[in-house]
């Protein structure tokens, strides 16, 4: 059964909990309703006299770090619900790729000369960077990719074509995204092998005890997520790990919407291969990582051709690079990759403890405010004490469609949700629906931003049925 | 909030005389407020021709291009088909850009989408799956023995719908040519939901319409005789939006 994250002292917090004292920049204040600072803060929410004093919570401390949060749409002050798509860039990120542009913008690995040189350093430094932040225990475990799409089908292509057999089993959930399913098809069509799916259980989380059944010695690869992007779900990845490995299977973890949220440590999960992001991780676009164990990168095939990944090249043969570079062929997205760097740094400097802490609180409040909603279903577990959700909701209100509720709510209310399968289609027919709405959330929410949402919902439902 | 509030329409849906009688009081009592203009001699013109086209409607397939304009219901019809479907697109911009407000244009969609002929549950058919969208839409075509373009979509979303019934009141009844002729871009005045450029993958104008566009495309190929072409979806649509 599922339950708790991995290396996170879970507990659920109440409501009072989030109240995040920054040495740096706390301020004491209101909390909520805002009593104070109503011209920055406030936006449209009467102050409550009665609310107990309190500090600002990170979502209030972070808002001005991120410059796009500060717009109107449609009229309406904009409320960012699409974290789980991408996620928003600080000014320490815009700032870093404008540096590297303005200051020393110059290919890598190549040029002898001062500005590649420096470009080198910092692109090497943002490797190092990712390595800390997932506790890798060496940056050559990090390889960098266009994204975590990519990063996938890098191991479907070369430890997967290498080491898949006819009649393999490769194990893996349905809720998994398509980019962790459609390369493992690929590859089972090329090999044999064949892809074996874990259904959910009664509280509509992935069954890992089913999952256990399921493997055997003809697993060879278990691909799982380690946080839902629709469920809003956490799969105990260590556990899954370990059992992977007594029967000799390798396990890609695609950690998506768990990086970016939570800590994340590869040594203590004892994953094989872990992707992400960089855009879901308040990082630029064009950039995402592999995480390999060194000795599986160095026994695996190069993926692309091309310079960069070799060591020699003779006109009938090359010989390769060491990992990461044997799989970095090109020039890759240097800016980007430093940007990320910059990202990482950002939510370093804020604590990945403290940013899981304040959205294990925003999951609580969006579901039990969504939840509140006439005829609504959330999917997904219910939040308890012994399971925690991501500050993410997928739901659908009756005969209402999700993508009519988002037109309504963007066009209406500024409010900016996903609907449709959020590429997982295999997840909503087992669902029962084709679709579903998604508001997903990240540190720089508020609970304000719930409450306007919550109203701005009611208002669109009360919008489409006066249609009926 | 409520339908009440919906600004004149400037397009009108006519149920073509051959409609079941039934369908049409139930639209009527759907929108009370329905007005039908005088039909200019160009609607009857078109009316004509529906008329003619028994066997379609026998199929269930009707003509709810009949319309009149209140910005245009007083110039000289043009004679040619072509020039039809032409004028359509632009009343139809026309219409959706004298909305200022995103809102009205929700509205205005959700009030065509009422008007969209019923479709039948059993024939959302997975063939006729617009690919690409983020709702659900089908659509289904045919040709007419006139070399006619007859076209029914439905969606299970309501603005989806909407877009549909946009795109059959503009497409139905015309030519193949003309119908391939529409480019997508002509339809970005018409933005209601999504921003700015239309090759988006949830762009439902886009989609239904080059979805209408292969389907016309094979019709055309299949009554010249000629084997369909078989490419991917993916290409076919590619290749339209390089064209479109
Ligand atoms: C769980 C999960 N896996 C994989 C991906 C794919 O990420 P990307 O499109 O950045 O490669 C996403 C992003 O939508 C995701 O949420």
């Amino acid at each position: 059964m599922m339950m708790t994250m991995e290396g996170v002292a879970v507990k659920l917090p109440s409501y009072s909990f989030p109240i995040i004292r920054s040495p740096a920049r706390c301020v004491t204040r209101n909390f909520r309703p805002f009593s104070i600072s109503a011209s920055t803060l406030k936006e449209g929410h009467p102050a409550a006299p009665s609310a107990p004093p309190a500090s600002l919570s990170l979502g209030h401390l972070t808002r001005p770090d991120f410059p796009i949060l500060h717009q109107e749409v449609n009229g309406s002050r904009l409320v960012y619900l699409d974290n789980a798509a991408t996620s928003q860039k600080p000014t320490a990120v815009i700032g870093a790729l404008q540096n590297y542009y303005e200051s020393y913008n110059s290919n890598v690995h190549r040029g002898i000369h001062y500005l590649s040189a420096r470009a080198t350093e910092e692109y090497e430094l943002a490797r190092k960077k990712v390595s800390n932040f997932i506790n890798a225990s060496d940056s050559r475990e990090i390889v960098f990719t266009r994204n975590a799409t990519e990063a996938i089908n890098l191991v479907a292509y070369t430890w997967g074509l290498q080491n898949i057999k006819p009649d393999d089993e490769i194990l893996l959930t349905v809720a998994e995204h398509h980019s962790a399913i459609v390369p493992w098809q690929l590859v089972a069509q090329k090999t044999g092998a064949v892809l074996k799916f874990v259904e959910l259980n009664g509280d509509e989380i992935p069954d890992v005890d089913n999952l256990k059944d399921m493997l055997s010695r003809k697993t060879k690869l278990v691909v799982v997520h380690h946080v839902s992007n629709v469920l809003g779900s956490v799969l105990p990845i260590k556990d899954i790990v370990l059992c992977a490995h007594d029967v000799g299977a390798k396990v890609l973890v695609d950690a998506c919407q768990s990086v970016p949220h939570m800590v994340v440590d590869v040594q203590n999960l004892n994953a094989d291969f872990l992707v992400a992001s960089s855009h879901k991780m308040c990082g630029p676009t064009g950039v995402g990582f592999l995480y390999g164990k060194s000795d599986l990168l160095s026994a695996m095939p190069p993926f692309l051709g091309g310079g960069e990944m070799i060591s020699d090249v003779f006109l009938d043969h090359s010989t390769y690079a060491e990992p990461p570079s044997r799989f970095e062929a090109g020039t890759p997205a240097i800016g980007e990759a430093i940007g990320l760097g910059a990202a990482i740094d950002y939510l370093s400097g804020l604590g990945m403890q403290k940013i899981h802490d304040y959205e294990i609180f925003l999951a609580k409040y969006l579901y039990d405010s969504l939840s509140s909603v006439p005829n609504i279903h959330i999917y997904g577990p219910a939040p308890s004490n012994h399971v925690t959700r991501a500050a993410l909701c997928s739901f659908n209100i009756d005969n209402i469609h999700p993508t009519d509720l988002a037109t309504y709510l963007d066009q209406q209310h500024g409010v900016a949700i996903r609907s449709g399968h959020h590429c997982a289609q295999p997840l909503h027919r087992h669902l029962g629906v084709s679709a579903s709405a998604r508001a997903s959330l990240h540190f720089y929410n508020t609970v304000e931003d719930i409450d306007d949402f919550i109203q701005a919902l009611n208002d669109t439902v009360s919008f489409f049925n006066s249609f009926k | 909030m409520n339908s009440t509030t919906i600004p004149t329409t400037l397009l009108y849906f006519n149920p073509s005389p051959a409609a079941s009688t039934e369908s049409s009081s139930k639209r009527q009592a759907h929108n009370p407020r329905h007005v039908q203009l005088k039909l200019d001699k160009r609607q009857n013109g078109r009316n004509f021709l529906s008329k003619s086209i028994k066997c379609t409607q026998n199929r269930g397939i009707r003509n709810p291009t009949a319309l009149a304009s209140c910005l245009e219901a007083t110039e000289a019809p043009p004679s040619k088909a072509a020039e039809l479907v032409a004028d359509k697109l632009k009343r139809l911009v026309l219409e959706f850009r004298s909305l200022a407000e995103p809102i009205d244009r929700v509205k205005r969609l959700l009030h065509y989408a009422a008007r969209l002929p019923p479709y039948n549950e059993s024939t959302r058919k997975p063939e006729s799956r617009v690919p690409g969208c983020s709702t659900q839409v089908w659509v289904e075509a045919e040709m007419d023995e006139l070399g006619r373009m007859r076209f029914r979509a439905d969606s299970d979303s309501e603005i989806s719908k909407g877009f549909c019934s946009c795109l059959i009141w503009m497409l139905d009844g015309a030519e193949a040519a003309e119908v391939l002729e529409v480019k997508t871009r002509d339809l970005e005045d018409v933005n209601v939901g999504v921003y700015g450029k239309v090759n988006s993958r949830v762009n439902t104008w886009h989609n239904v319409l080059l979805a209408m566009q292969r389907k016309t495309q094979a019709l055309v190929v299949e009554r010249e005789g000629k084997r369909p072409l078989e490419a991917l979806p993916s290409l076919l649509a590619s290749a339209n939006e390089v064209s479109g």
